[in-house]
């Protein structure tokens, strides 16, 4: 499944983060590479998705392959989404910090 | 999330086998009364044989998979003997004996069929429903 992709992003890795956004350290998988994973995991479901309604439509795929793709799709979304709003908010976080 | 996605193929894998069984349980209600064939003869009785899958993979050679789908094996045909009905005026009686043959086919055991295979498939839409939660739940921790 393409979710899987996710289980590899590694975000969860201070280290990992900092090296990512200063990109500092050559070829290191960093935390930006991780989102750019993310998002691919986000079109790759979605493609998936896509395929699977136009196969039902076209009388070769079943319903609950359709709702499955379209579910996993969504849960890809939603994951996606909340990174980025933790993302955000770390930063905002870190703006707003009185130097 | 690999795992239950894992799970959610698993019980897909079982929703197709499951439909699988319907689509041979109509078929046979449909056919109860064909007495000809392709092949000659009436319609035979079709049963869906069904076997876990994944078994070959390289989880299941580490001993470490623990959501196995279903998949459908093959779809054999019954060997129970024909039915014999008398009826003289039937196209395809005997000449000699005027005994019609009808399929192997009882209406009352596919309708059985029917209903534990429309049963069976809802009880894994439950099991896919219990998995959309638990990842919805999860993702609610972020919020």
């Amino acid at each position: 499944m393409s979710i899987n992709a996710i289980a590899g992003a590694r975000l969860a890795q201070p280290g990992n983060i900092t090296q990512g956004l200063s990109k500092s350290a050559g070829g290191a998988d960093g935390f930006a590479q991780s989102l750019g994973r993310l998002i691919e995991g986000v079109e790759e479901t979605t493609g998936a998705a896509n395929t699977a309604v136009t196969d039902m439509l076209n009388k070769n795929g079943d319903v609950h392959d359709a709702m499955i793709a379209l579910h996993h799709a969504e849960t890809t979304l939603q994951l996606t989404v909340q990174i980025r709003n933790k993302l955000v908010q770390a930063y905002q976080d870190i703006m707003r910090m009185p130097v | 999330m690999g795992t239950l996605s894992a799970a959610v193929k698993a019980s897909g894998s079982a929703l197709a086998a499951e439909r699988t069984r319907i689509e041979v349980a109509l078929s046979n209600i449909a056919n109860a009364s064909s007495t000809r064939t392709a092949d000659g003869g009436p319609y035979r009785r079709r049963d869906v044989i069904l076997t876990p899958d994944n078994v070959n993979s390289f989880d299941a050679a580490l001993g470490k998979a623990s959501a196995t789908g279903v998949r459908v094996a093959g779809i054999v045909e019954d060997t129970e003997p024909f039915q014999q009905v008398l009826d003289k005026s039937h196209p395809d009686a005997d000449p000699v004996t005027g005994l019609v043959q009808l399929p192997n086919v009882n209406t009352q055991d596919e309708m059985v069929d029917l209903l534990q295979a429309a049963r069976a498939y809802q009880a894994n839409l439950a099991a896919v429903t219990v998995i959309r939660d638990m990842v919805a739940r999860a993702l609610e921790l972020g919020k």
